[in-house]
């Protein structure tokens, strides 16, 4: 887990998942966000600048941290 | 114009662009500029206004010739004493007559440049002679986007390219996969432009963190492979580039640190490269800085550290500023977690993974002036470009520089039957790969012939050590096609893994080719300690042959 996705908060707009430059965050089947593909995250925060919301947090790969 | 032939669909264009960074983007908007008829087409891997190396922002434009500051001159003789007189300096004159033209034009599009106390622009050095690096502000990516979009240019996002289309030693377009569906297209077009970046995913971070590299690691030399199989000749690769990176978080710094004066300090506090550099300290030429590093860590003076202590608060803000919101804010909460306060603490910097980068080293497709490879058609820029530390000024004047050729030839466009030809050999092999014989992670391929470039190829090299890297991936490379993908997304990492594995190998040949010492740390060779400027002061250009790759000097 690179991300910390306050879902409570999140409004399902798919933004982060949109500009994810990795292609890593995906929408399940209610449009809920979460990492499809983890370990290619590069923990460069563009899900957190773009979350219009501000519900995103970068929490780095476990190897990084 | 969009046909189906046999299935496909064929998307008809006078100008294709692989990559929507700020190369791809620049010249896309130069393009419509010089032609406003042309059909021009971005195929991006991602998402245009967050792509590439720049993606997030950039906290300066590194190497911009402002008049009245520096000249061109100047700047390519700056460039030549970082190349170690390695290069053909066409393409950095070219940057240097058309940095500060870019510059204006950001500028004009909203992009910030501060202004210092004296009103005029922020120049600070960080070659090892001149003043060419400018503070940027400003989301640069989004700007750059938005003009793509208002020029009118068809962007297709999610469409990693997975090879070219020639017809008669020309080049004709490329195929692109929709990450979405898996579905191939087939992109037709007299002119490509090759704008995808460099390879990241060389060496192995210390981490152990597969994406957690110094470059942008989507970009994994996968238009160096497309583009050399197309026949286009390759350069630079013995120049197998590290930085000295914050420590595990491996992000930005360097440029910014450095160029507002930080030292760097071994463990015992001393500035250590007042023993190895004292004219230029710091601001030595990458590859002596790296040998530097790599001597006090060797020798037990490590940990190294960047030094903030002795610049004023009004510089460390500056430094903040930069770093914390033009480009990488997720250091501000990196640095927090590790209770780093730059006021009052160092920053540990350590050697990145061995990376290639036409931007940040030598790397890449030999060009002309106008960017144009071997390949008729088909232009490279940015990383991908062999533009000696061009870094985004350079990426963004030749994508324009390609742009303006490419589109201004009147070229007839191709039938593209050859593209569908193409597309079908890729089913093909993707549909191995949907197989999997290989039956392991991608990832632990990829870990494994990042570890040998660790062992093998990363500095220093001998010629016992680089057979030996050549050898033992021999048998990754007969069965690489066999990698499992199960969906479109693993089938874009598998052809990543593919590229990264080729750039490592090339990297290896001309390592050992050249049979002397250059580039500081980065070709240094225990057999061959000298450097040996009257057979080497040439780079080394390599193509594909009918027996395998071919490498040859420029000047013999």
């Amino acid at each position: 887990m690179n991300l910390k996705i306050d879902l409570d908060c999140c409004t399902r707009c798919g933004a982060c998942v949109n500009f994810c430059p990795g292609h890593v965050l995906a929408q399940d089947e209610g449009e809920k966000p979460y990492e499809r593909y983890p370990q290619d995250c590069w923990y460069c925060g563009v899900c957190e600048v773009e979350c219009p919301a501000r519900c995103v947090e970068v929490i780095f790969p476990y190897l990084i941290r | 114009m969009t046909r189906k032939m046999d299935g496909a669909e064929v998307i008809y264009a006078d100008f294709i662009i692989v990559g929507g960074g700020a190369a791809g983007c620049m010249a896309a908007i130069r393009a419509k500029e010089v032609n406003p008829g042309a059909n021009v087409v971005i195929l991006e891997k991602a998402e245009i206004s967050r792509s590439g190396a720049a993606g997030r922002g950039m906290d300066a434009l590194n190497n911009v010739v402002v008049p009245g500051i520096g000249t061109v001159e100047e700047y390519v003789e700056a460039v030549t004493i970082t190349a170690d007189g390695v290069m053909d300096p066409t393409i950095s004159r070219v940057i240097g007559e058309r940095s500060f033209g870019i510059l204006r034009r950001l500028e004009s599009w909203g992009c910030e440049f501060p202004r210092g106390q004296d009103g005029n622009y922020i120049v600070n050095q960080f070659h090892p002679k001149g003043r060419f690096l400018v503070e940027m502000r400003g989301d640069l990516k989004k700007i750059i986007a938005a003009r793509v979009e208002r020029a009118g240019v068809r962007v297709f996002n999610r469409h990693p390219v997975l090879d070219l289309v020639k017809e008669d030693d020309r080049v004709a377009g490329a195929v692109a996969m929709d990450l979405a569906t898996g579905d191939l297209r087939i992109f037709v077009a007299p002119a490509v432009l090759l704008a995808a970046g460099g390879g990241a995913r060389i060496g192995l971070p210390n981490t152990g963190y597969l994406h957690g590299t110094f470059d942008c690691p989507w970009c994994n030399g996968e238009a160096w492979k497309m583009g050399y199989d197309a026949g286009a000749v390759l350069t630079g690769f013995e120049y197998t580039g590290t930085s000295s990176m914050t420590r595990d978080f491996n992000g930005p710094g360097l440029s910014t640190f450095i160029r507002h004066g930080a030292w760097m300090v071994n463990g015992l506090g001393e500035r250590f490269m007042e023993r190895y550099d004292p004219l230029r300290l710091e601001r030595a030429p990458a590859g002596l800085r790296g040998k530097a590093m790599r001597e006090e860590i060797n020798s037990g003076r490590g940990p190294l550290a960047f030094s903030f202590a002795h610049l004023d608060e009004s510089t460390i803000r500056l430094i903040e500023e930069g770093i914390y919101q033009a480009e990488r804010p997720t250091m501000r909460q990196y640095f927090r977690r590790k209770g780093i306060d730059l006021k009052r603490h160092t920053v540990e910097v350590v050697m990145s993974e061995v990376y290639l980068c036409g931007g940040h080293g030598l790397a890449g497709f030999v060009g002309d002036a106008s960017a144009e490879t071997a390949v008729p058609g088909l232009f490279a820029a940015g990383d991908c470009l062999a533009n000696p530390y061009g870094f985004l000024p350079g990426a963004m004047v030749m994508g324009e520089a390609a742009a303006e050729k490419a589109v201004s030839r009147g070229e007839a466009r191709p039938s593209g039957h050859e593209g569908w030809e193409r597309a079908k050999r890729l089913g093909q092999v993707i549909a191995q790969h949907r197989r999997g014989a290989l039956e392991i992670p991608i990832r632990d391929f990829e870990y494994k012939f990042r570890r040998l470039v660790n062992e093998y190829v990363a500095p220093p090299k001998s010629e016992h050590k680089l057979g030996r890297f050549l050898q033992e991936t021999e048998s990754m490379v007969a069965e690489q096609d066999d990698l499992p993908a199960r969906d479109p997304h693993e089938v874009m990492k598998a052809f990543e893994a593919k590229a990264g594995l080729f750039c490592a190998r090339t990297a290896a040949m001309a390592s050992r080719f050249r049979t002397e010492s250059r580039f500081g740390l980065y070709q240094e060779r225990v057999d061959y300690p000298q450097k040996d400027d009257l057979h080497w002061k040439t780079r080394v250009f390599i193509s594909r042959g009918p027996a395998g790759p071919v490498l040859r000097k420029e000047k013999p």
